[in-house]
This record gives C-alpha cells, structure tokens and sequence, in this order.
C-alpha cells in the first residue's frame, strides 16, 4: 500500500556563483535547481521568473518574483530577495472597492507594504508560475496552467514621483517580529493578571449595578423604545468596564436570539479634540460615512427623527460627558433629545465623575432631557479592593494575606480606586522579583515589600528635596520663613529675603553671595516648585511664596 | 645626548593638546553619555527593569522622572535607552517616539509629531495628513487595533512633562495613559520633568490612569565626593594615545585638587548649587586658556573663572553708565532709604540730585531737563529701573512711578570698580542722608 506523504523537496544551487558580497559575505547565485526526493524531475529557478511561495494553507500560495539568489559560505543558509505580490483574495475589500471595477479571480497586483521582509528562504519556494500582463479588458477563458493575471493598476499608482494625498491608508503598528514573551514564574503571571488592562469576564462587587445598568437596557431594546441613563462616580470604579460588561451579554443573548439585535456604539469626550466631532463620530460608526460635523449633526437628526421599517435599536454609550459641553450645550441637548423621538430608539448611556453634573452645568431643558435615571458607583471599601486582588489572581498565589489587607486598607482610605491599588499590587510584586536580597521565606510578596511600594507611590518628596538642597538653597528657605516671621505675612519680596539671607549668611560663617547669584538660588528653588515665584522679570522685586509647610521645612533642615 | 632627550619630555606637541581640548570638551560641553552614571544606581536598575518589561514581555508601563534641573535626568534616560537597546530583540522591535514640551506646544503640533516619528500610514515623506482630529482618530485607532503579544512596543518620551499637563483638557496625555492601561498596542510612558508638584497639575481623570511610578533624581552628594567628581571629570583616561602626557596632565589636576584656595573656590561653588551643570561652565572657562604653551590647569585660572561666573550681573552694568545716570541712581537710592521702597518718579530723583548739586558738589554740572530725562529713559531701556503696573499710560512721563530694580549692595559695589568716579559722588553716595 502507499501511503501519501509528504514531498520532500532538495534545493541546490546550479553552477558557480556570479559575484560575491564582501560586506555580507553572501554568494550571488544566477539559478537554483528544486528536485524531489526520489524522483528524477527537477525544476528550475532563473532569477526574473515568477514563483509561488508556500503560503498559509496548500490551497493559496503566495505569488512572487525572484529577484536575486544568494546565499552564505557554507551552501547552508539559501536565500532568496522577491518582489511580492498580492492576489486579490489577500486585498482587503474597501481596497478592492477602489479598483473601480469587478477584478478577475487569479488576478494580481504589485505589493509596496512594507510590513513584509522582502527576502525568503528558498524552502518555501513551490514551483514557478507564468504570469501574463493584460493592458485591457479580461481574457474570457483562461488556460488551466498555473497562470495569474498581472495588472499594472496599482503599479503605476505607486511609482509616481510626488507625493500622493494618501486617501486609504491604514491605521497600524507595526509587528513585532519574535512574540513577546511569555510569564516564567508566579511573580510574573500575577504581574500580569495585576495590571489595569486584564479586566476580567465579569467583575466582582458591581453585581448589584451590572442588574440595574442591565434590566435598564434589555427592557428599552425588547420594548423597542429609547431613554437616557446617567452613571457617575469618582475614577477606578468600574463604571465603564461595568457598562462593557452589560453590553457583552446583551449581545450574546442577541446572538441566541433572546432578545432583538441591536448595534452598540461608544464615544468618548477626552478623545475628541471638540464637541462637535461627537457628530462625526457617531456618524462614522453607524453607516460608515465621513462628514463634517455640522452635515453629520443633520444627517443623524434626519435618521432619529424618520420612521424606518427594519430600523434595530442603538446603544450609545457616551464616555466622560463633561467634555461635551459648549456653551449653547447644543451637542447635549441633541445627545439626550434624540432619545425621546419615537422612532429614534436609540438609548443612551452617559459617563461623568460628579454625581450633581447635571444640576451644575446643564440647561434645564437639557437637564430635563437627560432624565431622572441615575446610578452613581461609590469608591470601593477595602473588603471589596481585597476580594477584586484575589479574583484577579485566582488561585495564583503571590501574595501574603496581610501584606493583601495593607494595601487595600491604604488605597480604600485614600480614594477607593481600583486602579490606584492594582499599580500598587503590581509595583510590590517587581519590588520582590527584583530584590532577591530581601527574598521572604516564602517567596511570596510580602510586608516590607508593600510597605516599600506604598513609599514609592504615595511619597511627597518635598521633605527629601529640601535634605539634598545645596547650602545657600537651605538657607534662602530658612531667610524666607524669618522674613515671613517677621512680617507676620504668607508672602515678601525677594528684596527683603536677600537681607536677610545676608544675615543668615553671616551668623553661619559663610562668605555672602552677591543678588545675581541669590537671584539663581531662588530660581532653582522656585523650577521644582519648591518656592513659587512671580516671573522672574521683576528681578528683585519679584514675591515669594512658600509651596511646602514652614513646619515641614523646618523638619527637613533640622540636624539630624 | 640627554639634552635632547630632555627636550622632548619637556615639550609636548600641539597635537596632544589638541587631543586633550577635544575629549575634555565632548565630556563637558557635549554632554556625551558616561560610561557609567555614579549615585543613581538604584534608579538606573528601576527604569530599566520598567522599559524591558515593555520592550520584552509587551506590557505598558509609565513613569515619570523627577529631579531639579541639571540633575541628570535626561542622562539617566539615554544611559538606560543604551543599555537597552544592547539587546538584540528590543533594537529591531522598540519604536521610539521623542516629544518636548517645550517643541510641541499644543495638542495639535504633538499629534503630528508622534505621527511623523511612527511613520504612520498617513505620513507621506515628512508631511503628515489629515486635520487635527483625524490624526487623533487615526493614532488610537492605530494603537487599538494593537495587542500585547504581536505589535511593536512604542516607547513615548514626554520632556518637560509638566508642560503636556498645560494642553487644552490634557487630552493627549488622558488617550496615552488610557493606552497604557487598556489591552491594546504595548506603550511604555516616561515623563521628564523637575516639578516636584507635577501630580497636582494633573486632572483627576488623567492621575487615575497614571500608575504613580515616580523616580526621583535627589543628590545628596558630599562636597568629598563632588570634589572627587571634578577630579574625574578633567582627568584622561588610560585610552590617550601619548601616555607620558596624560600622566604628566593627571598629576597636575591631582595637585591642582589639593590646592586649598582651589578648594575653597569649589566650596563655593558647591554651597551655591550642587549640579554638574554650572561647574562645567567653570571648567570651561578653565580648559579654554589650556594651550600648548600652557598646557596645564592652575589654580589661579579656577580663581580667574569663579570670579567671572560669580560676577554681580547688574554691577556690571552699572560701569558703563555716564556720571549723570549714576548720580540718578544714587539720588534714587536715598529716596529709598528716606521713604523706605516707595515708588518715586522723575521730578523726586530730579529734585534729590539738585539738592545734592548745591550742597555738595562741586564737579558735576546742573544739566537741563530734557538731558536729566533723557538719562531716566534709558535707565528705564536698561531695566534698571521700573514702572510701576498700572497708570502706566494717563500720566506724563515725569510723573511716571518706577522702582529701581538693583539692591544697594550693587550700587556700592559697582561704584567702587566705577572707573574715574569723582570723589565728591562717592562720598555722597555713601553718606547716609541726601
């Protein structure tokens, strides 16, 4: 019986190599020879021919040209530098569309990306191919040879001299060319389940909120009706992680077809560079459209207010709304008025920090508008910053449980945000990877190393700037607190300090500086705010004021 | 025989000076990068630990650094951007975007900044596409559309970072450090700053997102230890091509070091500031009078340049004022005295002077009026004097309130150097009522 296996495929250069590289010690290579094992058919590759390159699966190879064979000293690395191509199954289709014209299946085009290396290892070279240029229209039949249809239409587009006005360019990073890696030990893995970005599925100690924010949305999108919600609540207490939660599973029910379709849309007011290009925003994301604002503004008025016959319900969540605001609160008064058309059915969901927001800012029509449909998230208490930690690490454990109970204490105390503690989490888990010195015994992140972070990250480094200040800088500080002293003020002029740093300067046994130099000792203190100070133009008649507490200055200069 | 011998032991060549001015200089004005950074480090090893954690394992980060200025906290930077980039995989993989606060000072110009430096796809040659809000719609769209374990880590240096925080709503800074804490393209933020407050100008929304990582660059450094540095810092090393020079020029800066009336200029220095960067100007000035006919540092070129460095600013300016301006300056001096700081105008110096013409002197002439106002006017281009806010353009100009803006120990310093001045000033000067 034969079993099928696979080809085995030897490459072999033909003949001598034509030139040598000096710098890259490479050989250039005018042909290579593919034969497969066993058998005594060989191919042959010149340079200038077409060749398919192993592609991702058997089915659709990767089509390009040879431009040069090369290879190193020992004949074992061989290489080849292609022209690629693209076929037209590879070309995204908003670019296809711009083609212009329905494109012939085995048609190809010129590749100018530059996110692809341009050289390959002859391995993964196939077999040639014939490609043909065609200038005009599509031949109707086409051979059963592996022939693919070269078209100079984006070819001549690329090589013009002056630049185009790049109308479809891409938003992208660049990738990286080896994966990053991944997490070794304990430490790391819960390294990475500590930082901000993890969210989880679905997040501890806002379940009470996810059913309200919850039933809210289902009841509007099965009544097919619209409203306004609005959530507020300090940062770091999951209010829009909570809100993308809810739309998560309001969207998979969608998909089970528990409860009618609907489109989810999100903007977000820091994101924008003005108001009004909420419009444009909304616009793009719900047909897809470019505008500018005030043509968007009316075409979505024209959609919300006309009755259409297969129209499903939009969610649109509006994140930091306070940012929306302009002065006639136009772009507001639309956002919340929209909703109450009939056959708009469009909910919206917005997102600020103050619970009064509305009262404070808003118009009452706007304010009106908005509703009465309130849900504020409260900070965390340490219990609940605890059992979000745990959650998050879920059975890795890295953590000592009093070391866990410190930092939520500190964090619920300060300002109960979640993220403000998860940095500190993950600082004193560095703290002990990094310190093998202070390892605990249990290797685990301990007492001292989250009494460490806590320093790091809540510290005030006045008291420590003011210890490592130069001679004249502690002294000006200490002439500034004498002639507040003796003015009994908050504030002189550098004038009357100078006297009596002079002073100060004498009763120390130091040589007194000269106002210039005075003038640059006041100036550093006042560039790390340690002073603040009235622009410099004024000279000596400029005022000081002190940016630390006299007492803490003292505390600092005092000789330990 | 050995006269020749001695002859060429004793005469160095212009090239080894040349040489010596060339290294010296690139250490001190060039600021080129130490091999290896002293006092800081713990927190080299903390920046660096935080950049490979971005570079490598694509997890986002920010930072901020902070330290007075000429503490070295671009140093610190570079230094560990070097170690970094040693490493084979994070060369080809770290994107570097480069920003100044004081360079880009506006959203805008920032967005089209970090877009040309990402080469983006809506970057043609130099020039970058689309409007303001676009741009911004592309590059978050651009850095969304990342993920932790494919795209290449982007490293964002922010200079001057206090300067980003005065930016309408912050709005770059809010979108970085969302970035850096949502699971998109992997960015590493690190803030350069020497506010000490910086926190405090950030909005409560944007100090959320911010992990609260600060480095701080705080020396406390002895004067052992800063005298210690200056030695090194002039001193060549073991690499100088002629050895015999390098070592005759390292004795000569030991011996200079141990000089007490060097010391004592460096004390000087030291009590003043403790940065690097204004004992590099001293050094400067030093290294410039080093020729080959002097090819060595002595101690009184350190005490030649303290003293220009050190030198009063606006005394200086006073020696090259006429008679009559520093007798208008002195008149304004006893008005202070008299009226304790209140302002004055032209008429009372004007006033005060004739008083002074009458009773006292005998050299200087009783000028005119317009002559008088005219030596005020450009006292006043010279600063030296200054309107009060205010009322600056109903009243005339001889009725116009100024300051004066210089400190009396100036005055008497200046008059003292004051080339030629006649004896009956001085002493009015120094007397203690008009």
């Amino acid at each position: 019986m034969k079993y099928f296996t696979r080809v085995r495929r030897v490459y072999r250069w033909r003949g001598e190599p034509v030139s040598f590289n000096r710098k890259l010690k490479t050989y250039d290579y005018s042909s290579l020879v593919i034969g497969v094992d066993g058998l005594p058919r060989t191919t042959l590759i010149i340079t200038g021919q077409h060749i398919l390159i192993e592609g991702e699966d058997e089915d659709s190879p990767y089509v390009a040209k040879v431009l040069r064979l090369f290879g190193d000293e020992s004949g074992k690395q061989k290489k080849a530098a292609v022209q690629w191509f693209v076929r037209v199954s590879e070309v995204p289709p908003n670019k296809l569309k711009l083609l212009g014209r329905e494109p012939h299946p085995q048609e190809i085009f010129y590749y100018q990306g530059r996110s692809c290396d341009d050289e390959v290892d002859v391995e993964s070279i196939l077999r040639p191919v014939q490609v043909r240029r065609a200038r005009s229209g599509i031949p109707s039949t086409v051979s059963a040879h592996p022939v693919v249809i070269l078209d100079w239409f984006l070819f001549k587009q690329v090589t013009s001299s002056t630049p185009r006005t790049p109308r479809h360019a891409t938003p992208s990073i660049p990738s990286r060319s080896l994966p990053a890696r991944q997490p070794g030990n304990v430490l790391e893995e819960a390294r990475i389940r500590l930082h901000v970005s993890s969210v989880p599925e679905s997040l501890p100690c806002r379940e009470q909120e996810f059913q309200d924010i919850y039933s809210f949305v289902e009841s509007k999108i099965i009544d097919g009706t619209g409203g306004c919600m609005y959530i507020s609540g300090v940062p770091g207490t999951g209010k829009t992680a909570t809100v993308h939660e809810v739309m998560r599973c309001l969207q998979h029910a969608a998909d089970v077809d528990e409860i009618p379709p609907f489109t989810f849309i999100e903007i977000n007011g820091m994101k924008m560079t003005d108001p009004h290009q909420a419009y444009v925003q909304i616009l793009q994301k719900l047909t897809g459209h470019k505008a500018t604002a005030d043509h968007a503004a009316s075409l979505l008025e024209k959609r919300f207010s006309n009755p259409a016959p297969r129209k499903e319900s939009t969610v649109l969540l509006v994140d930091e709304l306070d940012l929306l605001w302009t002065r006639k609160q136009n772009v507001m008064y639309n956002l919340f008025d929209w909703p109450t058309r009939r056959h708009a059915r469009l909910v919206v969901l917005t997102i600020a920090n103050t619970m009064d927001l509305p009262e404070r800012i808003m118009i009452n029509r706007v304010a009106s508008r908005l509703g009465l449909t309130r849900m504020s998230f409260q900070p965390y208490s340490f219990k609940q910053l605890q059992q979000i930690i745990m959650s998050r690490l879920n059975k890795v454990k890295a953590f000592e449980e009093d070391a866990l109970q410190l930092v939520s204490r500190k964090v619920a105390a300060l300002s109960g945000d979640a993220r403000r503690c998860l940095d500190i989490c993950r600082r004193a888990t560095e703290i002990c990877e990094h310190s093998a010195a202070e390892r605990s015994a249990t290797g685990l992140v301990g007492m001292s190393h989250v009494m460490e972070a806590l320093n790091e990250m809540f510290s005030s480094s006045y008291i420590t700037a003011v210890k490592c200040a130069s001679v004249h800088e502690q002294l000006f500080l200490r002439a500034v607190i004498a002639e507040f002293r003796r003015l009994g003020l908050e504030e002189a002029t550098f004038q009357q300090v100078f006297v009596q740093h002079q002073a100060l300067c004498r009763v120390e046994g130091l040589q007194p500086i000269g106002v210039s130099e005075g003038l640059a000792v006041c100036q550093r203190l006042g560039a790390c705010r340690l002073l603040l100070l009235e622009p410099s133009r004024l000279g000596v008649l400029q005022r000081v004021r002190l940016n630390v507490s006299q007492d803490d200055v003292l505390y600092a200069l005092k000789a330990d | 025989m050995s006269k020749r011998k001695v002859q060429n032991d004793h005469m160095p060549s212009g090239e080894c000076v040349t040489q010596l001015q060339t290294i010296l200089r690139k250490r001190l004005c060039h600021q080129q990068l130490p091999e290896k950074l002293e006092g800081v480090e713990a927190q080299h090893k903390h920046l660096l630990e935080l950049l490979k954690q971005t570079a490598i394992h694509g997890e986002s980060n920010s930072v901020l650094i902070i330290g007075p200025r000429g503490a070295g906290k671009t140093t610190l930077l570079k230094c560990v951007l070097r170690h970094l980039l040693e490493e084979k995989e994070v060369q080809k993989n770290l994107l570097q975007v480069h920003l100044n606060g004081l360079l880009q000072t506006d959203d805008r110009i920032a967005l089209k900044e970090i877009t040309r430096q990402l080469n983006l796809e809506n970057v043609v040659g130099d020039k970058v596409f689309g409007s303001f809000a676009e741009n911004l719609a592309f590059l978050l769209e651009a850095l969304k559309k990342g993920d932790r374990s494919s795209s290449r880590p982007v490293l964002f240096v922010l200079d001057e970072f206090d300067l980003f925080a005065h930016h309408k709503n912050q709005t770059l800074l809010y979108n970085l450090f969302d970035v850096s804490q949502s699971a998109q393209a992997p960015i590493a933020v690190v803030g350069v700053t020497c506010r000490l407050d910086v926190l405090e100008l950030l909005e409560k929304r944007v100090k959320s997102r911010f992990s609260h990582r600060q480095i701080h660059l705080l020396s406390s450094l002895t004067f052992a230890q800063y005298l210690e540095r200056v030695r090194a810092q002039l001193s060549l090393l073991d690499d100088f091509p002629e050895t015999k020079f390098a070592q005759n020029w390292n004795a000569g800066i030991e011996t200079l070091c141990e000089d007490k009336s060097v010391k004592e200029v460096l004390q000087r220095h030291y009590n003043s500031s403790k940065d690097f960067r204004s004992v590099h100007m001293l050094l400067m000035s030093c290294l410039s009078r080093v020729s080959v006919a002097k090819p060595a540092i002595k101690p009184v070129d350190l005490l030649e340049a303290s003293r220009l460095c050190l030198a009063d600013a606006k005394a200086n300016m006073l020696h090259g004022l006429s008679i009559l301006e520093l007798c208008l300056i002195i008149a304004m001096k006893h008005l202070n005295d008299i009226y304790e700081g209140e302002p004055f105008n032209l008429q009372m110096v004007h006033n005060e002077f004739k008083k002074f013409l009458q009773r006292k002197s005998n050299s200087m002439y009783n000028f005119d009026q317009p002559v008088v106002m005219k030596a005020f006017e450009h006292l006043q281009q010279l600063e030296l004097i200054r309107p009060v806010d205010g009322s600056s353009a109903k009243t005339q100009r001889e009725y116009q309130l100024m300051r004066l803006m210089l400190d009396h120990s100036q005055i008497m310093e200046a008059l003292q150097k004051y080339p030629q001045c006649p004896t009956d000033v001085q002493q009015w000067a120094m007397s203690a009522f008009g």
